[in-house]
């Protein structure tokens, strides 16, 4: 795991140095380490292969999980990742940083040390050669001086008299010193002869003088000299011993000699024997073969080679004397100091035994002591410190054994006080003088650059890897508070996220709980609701009484339809709200809702238009419930904030396939439509693409008033839940601003989008769109053809948007269209009209001076004359008429004198009094309409009107007279659905229905789809009686609503397991009428059923547990049961398996008999599952009576 | 003997005690002269079927260790659709609780349901063997119930 972070974060890290370099471009850069942060982190978790292609969202999500429960451990991976990756550089640098330095000096000091190793060497032969060379010289000299003395000697054997003796030592003299002056370098040559005669050449190289050294001849006899000799020859020592101490008593002359010509310059001085120089003697040659060895001096400081070479005689059996050549070391040593000057160092050449022979220094080689002769000194005695420390370090290391050794010592790194050396010596094998050569070479000399560049090297790479390793711990720091600032925001964004879900959870919470205690509520509400109904059909209330109780039961339906309210947004904000799938007319309903609301308008001088277009779907499928509600909340608000002018419904289609517009029906709209059109471009695109499959509308809809307005800033909010555009509107107008964010909700349920659009003048524009499915054969226009019938319709209405849109519809289906806006524009346009056919209204009191003079007026009056037989059609409001007076009467009669030529059609309010209505109708006005006006509505009209017209041509020539007509345009059903007794919103969808009722005619002019069924009515007595009811209940006042019997004739099965419930609801059925057969599960009910179905001729109820008190009889003659109350909770087979069964065995019998659940689950879910089942309705226990009733009511309607 | 006034006052405190709501009076309004006994009837039904109910409750909360709840759900929700019908409005509530217990498994609430159960039972039981009591008397002095 912790590899894996390495690994990512070194990959990281590579990019953050540089994101750190260039801050512009670290956000970049930080997306990609976020990127492969995430990477890790998805990696680190799972061990599940996952990969990099985690739909990003949901790495994002787990990351949050991962990140919610890691948060800590994360900010410790941190601290480890930081401190791994400085470990890493460290460790790298470290690495680097010794490996350069490495590399760069060991290469260097190999190939100078093998150089050195080669100057040393050769430093060290140099003088060791020329120690050779002296050896060579001394040696040759010696062999030539012995060579020379025995030839000279051999001459003159046997010496017989002291001259011929003299003459040989003359001879020997000169001969000796052709050989010391032929070399220089020589330091004396002497012969010692048997008789103790001594002849020696000396040079003191100090003071550069020659000196020839002599013995008294005297003191020698030729006798003493043989005896000793032949002694001699049996023991050297004793003869040795002698001569030496014969000589003590000997004289020694010294005389000075020329250097060069060897003339005597001088007088002879006596001397001390061997005083001044060493003399060869027959002890140096013991055995008759030449012999090295180093002697010291008086006089000289260096050590003197000395070789000694014995002189035969002709027969080699005696030695004559001894030759011996000394030569001094002298020049080694100046060698050496040459040597040591050009190079540094010491050097020192010593004997087998460690005696010093030569160094470089200047120091003495001898021992200084007072006590003659001087003698060698001990290397390790020398006063030259270096020297003497080598030599020591030498003996230390090695012991005693170093001289012997043969082998060569190099050693690179003899510390000797505080410096290093090289210390190198060579083994120099000479026959009985075995040399030794040390070279001392200070360190410095040879690596001191190398080592001094090593060490700069050295430091400038660890400053160097330092200031790197600073810098990377530097941008480690920030790349890391990078992140961990990132995995702040993060679990900071996680926290969010926490609470956020918390929030929405409690705001879940909420909705359940609103829905939950509305449905709580609902069920006292209605229990307050039903006992008022009780009573108020109580017959013994005193007046006062029962406008209390009316009263109270008004309040009680408000609070109910708030309740509902809060329930439906709960509903829909849970999501719990199903959209019912039903074709509806959408037409009719709006018809109805714009119907309803002008009944609450005209109260306060607001006109309610309705204006759809003519391309608009007739049947549309969707909820129609819930269209309606969305339409009604939004007139009802639009009138609620309207004291004045108009409020208008405008609808229209966009057809996903035809981009045409709508037609120019709107011409006044049309431009501001258009600027619309380009702003809502996205919603419609989005719009159009969902509508493409299975065959869906865009309805577009406009709410338009002239209200108070909202403020733009508003515009938003005010499809919040509880909020309302200005909270002081509330004393004012009521409400808990519950009513838009329920039509939001619903509209964006239904795929739709609503907004408050911005509106010339005062007051609100809102619009929304809806998204419904049309059938394919939708747009059946209206088979009426209106032009063809030369109709003039003079619109002489109040309403100013009303009339305006009636009368362009009218003139864009070509129906000649005139307006009048009061009483005098109708008069006027009267007699205009009717002027040219009949002069006698001139008469009429009325001025006319309204200014209605217009072109387009007088061209209409013209195209009117050319009409061949028009149909005059008047619309007349009512409101025209001067009510307040009896002026009206006068006004009537004024019209009534064009009775014959035009139709009147009277526009009256839903609060016209009777008496003007049985005046009209006495005068033979009988086309009346309830306001307001609409499309549907001038439809009927002008086709009942061509349909009178037909008929009275028909009929002219049959019989006049009789024909008593009676048109009503009814709207009685809009009192039962405002009073209504439920008060669920979506009741007000009841249908308007327009009644033509023809005496005559009634049952082919009747088109509502109620007396429609009356066709068949003879058929079945049974049947008869429930459609008149079903006639009846449409006629119904809310008297009738609690007639006691109004399920009379009903039988219903009532499947309930608690027999106390079952009671209950078999008496209250009992009381409204019906007949009741109970039974105890889902089991029975289903066999009641099958039973019956299979033998219908014998009936019984067998299963029924029935404590019913009725006749038995009286449920045998009924067949088949018209509803079923399940209960849903029942032993052996509960209410959804009994419905389900129960529709199982209707399929393919094409009948359904409706089922109502019964539960006292109160849950929405509950409604759910019991509609899905199959079941047709939902009562909540305990059974409210009303609702009960009017369920049961509503639902044995359609069947008949 | 009561007087009907008395009647009416212990009928008003069944309601502000909360034994009864207004269901019942909506049975009240059901009887009429083709069902003169209605509530009478009703309300022993609703005894029987109580008691019933309490005697399988009792059973399946005995068994200690492996209660069903399910059953014992559907148990309370017979007693509580029964009571709410006849307006016993504490026996309903308890129910509902109960339920809720039952939901949770929580074998104590059951426990303590159960009991409350029984007791409300049976105080509601006196009460209502009480006013008919008191409703007999006064029907058999010629009175008529006041509705």
């Amino acid at each position: 795991m912790a590899k894996n972070i390495d690994k990512t974060s070194s990959d990281s890290e590579n990019s953050l140095c540089s994101s750190s370099s260039s801050p512009p471009m670290s956000n970049k850069y930080r997306y990609m380490f976020n990127r492969l942060f995430r990477f890790a982190n998805s990696w680190k978790k799972s061990n599940s292969p996952r990969g990099r292609r985690i739909f990003h969202r949901d790495v994002e999500k787990e990351e949050f999980q991962y990140a919610s429960s890691h948060c800590l451990s994360s900010y410790y991976s941190v601290f480890v990742v930081r401190l791994a990756i400085m470990v890493m550089l460290a460790i790298l640098i470290g690495l680097l940083t010794i490996l350069t330095w490495h590399f760069t000096k060991i290469y260097t000091k190999k190939s100078l040390s093998s150089l050195a190793y080669g100057l040393r060497y050769e430093l060290l032969q140099r003088p060791i050669l020329r120690m050779w060379n002296i050896l060579n010289s001394t040696s040759e000299i010696t062999t030539a001086q012995v060579k020379l003395s025995q030839y000279v000697i051999r001459r003159y054997s046997n010496p017989a008299s002291q001259a011929e003796q003299v003459e040989l030592y003359e001879a020997m003299r000169a001969v000796t010193w052709s050989l010391f002056a032929s070399r220089k370098a020589l330091n004396s040559i002497t012969i010692n002869y048997k008789n103790g005669f001594v002849q020696a050449f000396h040079r003191d190289l100090k003071d550069n003088n020659t000196f020839y050294i002599y013995s008294d001849l005297s003191n020698y006899s030729m006798v003493a000299t043989t005896s000793n000799m032949l002694k001699s020859i049996s023991t050297h020592q004793a003869w040795d011993d002698k001569t030496l101490h014969g000589n003590f008593s000997a004289i020694w002359y010294r005389e000075p000699l020329d250097p060069v010509t060897g003339e005597k310059i001088g007088k002879a001085m006596k001397i001390a024997p061997e005083d001044l120089i060493n003399i060869a003697g027959l002890s140096q040659v013991p055995d008759g073969v030449a012999t090295w060895h180093v002697a010291v001096s008086k006089f000289t400081d260096s050590p003197l080679l000395s070789a000694a070479l014995p002189v035969w005689d002709s027969s080699n059996k005696s030695i004559m004397a001894v030759v011996g050549v000394t030569t001094a070391f002298y020049s080694v040593g100046q060698l050496m100091r040459e040597l040591v000057e050009m190079h540094s160092g010491h050097m020192y050449l010593t004997s087998q035994q460690g005696y010093l022979l030569a160094t470089s220094t200047s120091a003495p080689l001898l021992t200084n002591s007072t006590k003659p002769p001087p003698k060698l000194k001990m290397a390790v005695d020398c006063e030259d410190e270096i020297i003497r420390l080598g030599a020591e370090w030498l003996q230390r290391t090695y012991g005693n054994h170093f001289p012997n050794s043969t082998h060569e010592v190099h050693v690179e790194n003899a510390k000797l006080g505080n410096q290093q050396y090289y210390i190198d010596s060579f083994y120099l094998n000479l026959k009985r003088l075995p040399l030794v050569g040390v070279i001392i070479i200070p360190r410095k000399y040879i690596m001191g650059q190398v080592d001094e560049r090593s060490f700069k090297t050295l430091v400038i790479l660890i400053s160097a890897s330092l200031c790197i390793f600073v810098i990377g711990c530097v941008c480690i720091l920030i790349l890391t508070n990078g992140v961990s600032k990132e995995m702040n925001l993060r679990a900071e964004l996680i926290s969010q996220l926490e609470a956020r879900r918390k929030a929405e959870a409690s705001s879940n919470y909420k909705s359940q709980f609103l829905a939950n205690m509305s449905h709580e509520l609902r069920t006292p509400m209605a229990a307050v609701i039903g006992l008022l109904d009780i009573l108020i059909s109580d017959d013994c209330l005193t007046n006062e009484q029962y406008s209390t109780v009316t009263q109270i039961r008004k309040c009680s339906t408000a609070l109910l339809r708030l309740l509902n309210n809060i329930l439906d947004l709960s509903k829909v904000e849970s999501g719990k709200l199903v959209l019912e799938d039903a074709e509806f007319d959408l037409g009719r309903e709006l018809e109805g809702l714009v119907d309803m609301f002008s009944v609450q308008c005209i109260n306060h001088n607001v006109e309610t238009v309705l204006d759809l277009s003519d391309d608009m779907p007739k049947l549309v499928r969707g909820d129609s419930g819930r269209v309606v509600q969305v339409f009604a909340n939004l007139i009802n608000n639009s009138i609620k904030f309207t004291t004045s002018g108009h409020v208008i419904l405008r609808g229209w289609c966009e057809y996903p396939n035809s981009c045409n517009d709508s037609p120019n029906f709107y011409l006044d709209q049309k431009k501001s439509r258009n600027l619309h059109k380009s702003k809502e471009k996205p919603n419609a695109s989005h719009a159009k693409r969902i509508s493409m499959r299975d065959n869906k509308v865009i309805l577009w809809f406009e709410v338009e008033d002239t209200g108070c307005g909202i403020d733009p800033s508003k515009w938003d909010s005010v499809f919040e839940s509880f909020e309302q555009a200005d909270p002081s509107t509330t004393r004012l107008h009521g409400g808990t601003g519950l009513g838009l964010c329920i039509v939001r909700n619903l509209v964006n349920k239904m795929g739709g989008e609503i907004k408050v659009t911005k509106k010339e003048g005062q007051g609100t524009l809102m619009r929304l769109c809806l998204l419904l499915s049309a059938p394919v054969d939708v747009t059946e226009q209206h088979a009426l053809n209106l032009t063809d019938n030369g109709l003039v319709v003079l619109l002489a209405l109040q309403g100013n948007m009303g009339r305006i849109i009636t009368s362009k519809w009218l003139t864009k289906k070509g129906v000649c269209t005139m307006e009048a806006s009061e009483w005098n524009g109708l008069t006027q346009i009267l007699r205009e009209l009717f002027h040219a056919r009949s002069s006698i209204h001139n008469s009429n009191n009325f001025d006319a001076h309204y200014p209605i003079n217009l072109e387009g007026f007088k061209s209409k009056l013209l195209s009117i004359k050319d009409m061949r037989n028009p149909i005059f059609v008047i619309v007349v409001d009512i409101g025209l008429l001067d009510l307040s007076t009896d002026i009206w009467k006068e006004q009537l009669n004024f019209l009534h004198k064009y009775f014959g030529r035009a139709k009147f059609v009277w526009m009256l309010n839903h609060d016209t009094s009777n008496t003007i209505k049985t005046e009209l109708r006495r005068k033979g006005h009988l086309l009346m309409v309830n306001k307001p006006l609409y499309k549907a509505k001038m439809i009927h009209i002008l086709e009942a009107v061509i349909k009178e017209r037909n008929h009275e041509l028909q009929k002219k020539n049959m019989k006049e007279g009789d024909l008593h007509e009676f048109l009503e345009i009814d709207s009685t059903h809009f009192d039962a659905a405002t009073s209504s007794d439920d008060s669920d919103i979506s009741e007000i969808s009841e249908k308007p229905i327009v009644k033509l009722t023809n005496e005559n005619e009634h049952l082919e002019e009747n088109n509502s789809r109620k007396e429609e069924s009356c066709s068949s009515e003879e058929k079945k007595a049974k049947e008869t009686n429930f459609a008149t009811q079903g006639y009846d209940r449409v006629t119904r006042t809310r008297k009738e609503v609690n007639d006691k019997k109004s399920l009379e004739g009903l039988r219903i099965l009532l499947a309930e397991d608690t027999p106390v419930i079952q009671r209950v609801a078999t008496i209250m059925l009992e009381k409204m009428g019906a007949v009741v057969v109970a039974v105890g599960d889902g089991q029975q009910a289903v066999d009641a059923l099958n039973y019956m179905a299979s033998a219908e001729d014998c009936r019984r109820e067998s299963l029924q547990k029935d404590r019913n008190t009725r006749s038995q009889t009286e449920i045998l003659t009924c067949h088949q049961y018209d509803l079923i109350l399940m209960d849903c909770q029942m032993p052996k087979m509960d209410g959804y398996e009994a419905t389900k069964e129960i529709r199982k065995s209707e399929e393919g019998t094409g009948k359904h008999i409706p089922i109502v659940a019964l539960t006292a689950h109160a849950m929405s879910c509950d409604e759910a599952k019991c509609l899905k089942v199959g079941m047709d309705a939902y009562l909540t226990k305990p059974i409210d009576f009303k609702l009960m009733v009017s369920t049961i009511l509503s639902l044995t309607k359609p069947t008949n | 003997m009561y007087s009907v006034a008395q009647l009416v006052e212990y009928t008003s405190s069944l309601f502000q005690q909360g034994f009864l709501d207004d269901q019942f009076n909506q049975l009240q309004l059901l009887q009429d002269e083709s069902n003169p006994n209605f509530v009478v009837e009703v309300v022993t039904l609703f005894f029987e079927d109580a008691e019933k109910l309490l005697n399988q409750l009792e059973k399946e909360i005995g068994q200690e260790n492996n209660i069903d709840f399910k059953r014992v759900d559907a148990l309370v929700h017979q007693l509580k659709g029964s009571s709410s019908s006849i307006g016993a409005q504490r026996v309903q509530r308890v129910c509902i609780a109960f339920k809720n217990y039952c939901e949770e498994k929580n074998v104590e609430g059951c426990f303590k349901s159960l009991q409350d159960i029984k007791q409300e039972y049976t105080l509601v039981k006196t009460k209502f063997e009480t006013l008919f009591k008191m409703e007999q008397q006064i029907f058999a002095a010629g009175g008529s119930a006041p509705r």
